[in-house]
């Protein structure tokens, strides 16, 4: 909610001169079903306006997916006499439970680092709104990001965004099959001079869909008797094996 | 060939899921065990989230150990009253199991107190059974008669009271040890997905003296009852259980069983004993191994 709204003062403060963007997402629900293995959306959008041509300072773009909120539990282990032990511990809420970001240059060559931290883009300004921890966190929060760009869940690629034409722009995102319900924010950034000039979002949903739906429904609606349900089938299961496989003797 | 998972929330390859029920089926037909303690952390391996893995395993549970107790019950090898007495015990084990869980994923030390317990368990258990399973095989290659299990004998089990008659076990043992056997290993099942088959058997074996023929069949047949308490449980209180996953493992799993019944039957018990003994030392080795070694990355994240 907090990032919504500081995206819409972004887009009140923009300057009514400029360039502007505007972009689409190839799809706006993704429907998970039994044989869902990942998808892939593009992103896709031109900058409109202002064809000055003396007017050719780099200008950059920038896509943003950002998933629904999560809170992210960090352990770290110590060795104590001898074994493994998780000891101290940090719990991130707020981070987002998936992160893809694509642009046209490294963030570092679009704008400099203060900058960033204050529009809020980039892996290493993902920051939780709050955090439970008696340490200082941040080696918490490295090892949070690593993790979950291990996991795929957070990508950052420089050059995923490339311009077909002087105005039309493109980037592919990759959605992989681990990823939680709910709603998504696709957002898009123009960069001039290392300022944003434009940005617009747009909401992606991602569901389940048909028996999956159906099912997940069942087992947070009537647990007993989807419970019931899973040992009916195994007790039926192993039942008509053992007729099945009954020797001839 | 994929196949989305509703409640663990991602895709897997069936053939693969298949598979892990296929080989615990076999392995638990063979030795009168559940295999939950192969087959949770072999979920878990796979990137199954282990709330789920924990909590689904007790399904294929369930299944196999049906097939394996029905194949049983027709050679007549099943002690219907030792088993009732067993899930009495093991019911309120279930209970104080599910209570345990929760005290200890919120302190982060799920992982610890379970290899914890199971290493010096599993290694105890392993290495008598080893040990037995040697002597007798050794014994029969020198020509002798196979060598009496001498029991250490137990005059505290004969001291207590409540004594009750097992006739399939040609048994006249108080009720105690073995509702207290079915207590923790109920409190097991719920804390570890494991049906606990693999304490069951050597306990029935070495503590109550069971004759070797009964104690698979009536090992399964307190299996099934706790696996399906568990399975209400996890579904109600943790919305844990994936049908979708279940009935993939369950499929493999009951026909694994079967040949593992029928493998089971061309082996000898000490020599079930020795295999059985072979594979508990090496899961026991696994969870040191994983408790000593320097880990490559000392952060872990779970959500929330």
């Amino acid at each position: 909610m907090r990032r919504l709204l500081f995206l819409a003062l972004l887009l009140l403060a923009t300057p009514v001169s400029a360039e502007q963007l505007v972009s689409g997402i190839s799809q706006d629900l993704i429907q998970i079903t039994s044989n869902y293995t990942g998808s892939d959306i593009v992103v896709f959008g031109a900058v409109e306006g202002d064809q000055n041509p003396d007017n050719r300072t780099p200008r950059d773009v920038v896509v943003v997916v950002r998933g629904p909120d999560t809170s992210i539990n960090v352990r770290r282990r110590d060795r104590l006499a001898g074994v493994w032990v998780n000891r101290d511990a940090a719990n991130l809420s707020g981070m987002p439970s998936y992160y893809f970001l694509a642009s046209t240059r490294p963030l570092k060559n679009i704008a400099p680092p203060d900058a960033l931290t204050h529009y809020n883009i980039g892996l290493q300004n993902l920051q939780p709104d709050t955090v439970h921890s008696h340490h200082d966190y941040e080696p918490f929060r490295q090892a949070a990001l690593r993790h979950l760009v291990q996991e795929r869940l957070y990508t950052e690629t420089p050059g995923g965004v490339e311009f077909l034409s002087e105005t039309l722009f493109r980037a592919h995102v990759p959605v992989p099959a681990e990823v939680t319900r709910g709603q998504y924010n696709v957002e898009v950034y123009l960069f001039r001079d290392g300022v944003v000039e434009s940005a617009q979002s747009t909401p992606l949903f991602i569901d389940q869909t048909g028996l999956e739906r159906r099912l997940f429904n069942f087992a947070h609606n009537q647990p007993f008797g989807y419970g019931l349900t899973a040992v009916l089938i195994a007790v039926i299961m192993g039942w008509i094996s053992s007729l099945l496989f009954r020797r001839p003797t | 060939m994929e196949i989305y998972l509703p409640i663990a929330e991602m895709s897997v390859h069936w053939i693969v899921i298949l598979g892990m029920g296929l080989g615990v089926g076999f392995l638990s037909g063979l030795f009168g065990v559940g295999g939950g303690f192969l087959l949770t952390p072999l979920l878990v391996f796979y990137g199954i989230p282990s709330g789920v893995a924990v909590a689904t395993t007790l399904s294929h549970i369930t299944a196999s150990s049906i097939s394996g107790a029905i194949a049983q019950w027709k050679k007549r090898a099943i002690d219907f009253k030792m088993a009732g007495v067993m899930m009495l015990g093991g019911f309120g084990g279930t209970g104080v199991g599910v209570w345990l869980f929760a005290i200890m994923r919120r302190a982060g030390q799920m992982d610890l107190v379970v290899s914890l317990t199971y290493v010096p368990m599993l290694g105890i258990i392993g290495g008598i059974m080893l040990n037995e399973s040697l002597k007798t095989l050794r014994a029969q290659a020198q020509g002798n008669a196979p060598a009496r299990i001498h029991p250490v004998n137990h005059v505290w089990i004969h001291g207590l009271p409540l004594k009750a008659r097992f006739r399939q076990s040609r048994l006249y043992i108080s009720v105690i040890p073995p509702l207290v056997i079915g207590f923790v290993v109920g409190a097991m099942s719920a804390i570890m997905g494991v049906g606990g088959g693999f304490i069951i058997v050597p306990a029935m074996i070495y503590l109550l003296r069971m004759p070797t023929n009964v104690v698979i069949g009536t090992s399964l047949v307190q299996i099934i009852g706790i696996a399906i308490a568990t399975t209400l449980l996890q579904a109600t209180s943790n919305y844990a259980v994936d049908i979708v996953l279940a009935t993939i493992l369950v499929a493999g799993g009951v026909v694994g069983a079967q040949f593992g019944v029928r493998a089971g039957a061309k082996l000898r018990g000490e020599q079930i004993r020795l295999l059985l003994a072979l594979l508990v030392l090496g899961v026991a080795l696994r969870l040191l191994w994983g408790l000593v070694v320097t880990p490559s990355d000392v952060y872990s994240i779970a959500g929330s």
